[in-house]
């Protein structure tokens, strides 16, 4: 097992610290994007990129709601992305323990 | 390895790199990021339940505490000092903005099924405290006695808030453990007082009510954990 067995589609700083964030809501939520860009840290433009691969990726969806001032995007997991980020985590946990590494955070 | 962000590449540029997917990650790294954000999205979405526990255990401490020294020894029974009431008014306005700060601070920008779960709760307890009122308004009118109008006036409140805390324990990220304990615990605490009488009935729910709170915001951690 090596570091390419990990999901290319997750294993970005951005990407990884996106999915982590909307795994902590509870099943049925969402997150406005302004929030979201809040917690990850990021431009909106780069954050935009990112969440397109992701959305390409099956692992998130997004949409809109209402119009004008009160238009608000929220950002959800979606049931596939849940399953990824298990797999991408217990990839993790498997590579970290061949390698002999206190395992630490990897439970998603 | 940039040891904030789990990354070989400097904060910078690396989110530039970031951006186009390139971003060098090894696996220590990417543990590290896993468990930065799980721990930052744990401490901002997350409502801070202890502050809220203690905000309300103050409240119903200090509150019919201070009913209950403004009622000891009256004959006949004539019900607490307006300057208690006051200040039971007062406290209750503080905690009701703390508790929508906290709220607000966790809940901002979370929508869907909790967004949903929040409102019911809301609902709940003000459509339970606006029949109170109008249930208080209605014995008021017809004659009833002040010590019967005192234990339902401190209890009754607290037996809404048990039963709702009790039937929206239930959330989308499991039981709300704390949160049906406390519920289970006013129930207990307000039908036990209906038995002490109009002056007593106060010092029971201040002890044991706001007590029970209090001591909910020192346990609720290691119940969260556990």
């Amino acid at each position: 097992m090596s570091d390419d067995d990990l999901d290319p589609a997750i294993h970005v700083p951005a990407r990884l610290r996106i999915m982590v964030t909307l795994a902590s809501l509870g099943e049925g939520d969402d997150l406005s994007f302004t929030r979201l860009q809040d917690l990850i840290g990021l431009t909106p433009g780069n954050l935009i990129t990112h969440l397109r691969k992701l959305e390409d990726a099956g692992y998130i969806t997004t949409h809109k709601n209402g119009s004008g001032v009160t238009a608000r995007t929220a950002v959800a997991l979606t049931n596939g992305g849940r399953a990824a980020l298990d797999r991408y985590s217990a990839t993790l946990r498997a590579l970290l323990d061949s390698a002999g590494t206190p395992v630490t955070g990897t439970r998603t | 390895m940039n040891e904030e962000t789990g990354t070989r590449n400097p904060p910078g540029p690396d989110e530039e790199a970031d951006a186009q997917g390139a971003a060098v990650m090894d696996t220590q790294g990417a543990a590290v990021i896993m468990q930065q954000a799980r721990e930052r999205a744990g401490r901002e979405l997350r409502v801070r339940r202890p502050v809220l526990f203690v905000t309300w255990g103050l409240v119903l401490l200090i509150g019919y505490g201070a009913m209950w020294l403004s009622v000891r020894g009256q004959h006949p029974f004539q019900g607490p000092a307006w300057p208690t009431l006051l200040l039971a008014l007062l406290l209750l306005a503080i905690a009701a903005i703390i508790t929508a700060q906290v709220v607000d601070r966790a809940a901002s920008g979370v929508g869907g099924r909790s967004e949903v779960q929040r409102g019911i709760f809301v609902l709940a307890l003000g459509a339970g405290y606006a029949a109170l009122l109008i249930e208080k308004i209605a014995l008021v009118g017809a004659g009833v006695s002040r010590p019967i109008q005192a234990v339902l006036g401190v209890t009754a409140p607290m037996l809404v808030a048990g039963l709702v805390f009790v039937a929206t324990s239930a959330s989308t990220t499991g039981l709300n453990w704390p949160r049906l304990i406390l519920g289970l615990w006013l129930l207990a605490v307000a039908a036990g007082a209906s038995w002490a009488g109009p002056v007593t009935v106060l010092a029971v729910c201040a002890l044991a009510g706001g007590g029970g709170v209090l001591l909910m915001a020192a346990i609720e951690p290691r119940l969260h954990r556990a």
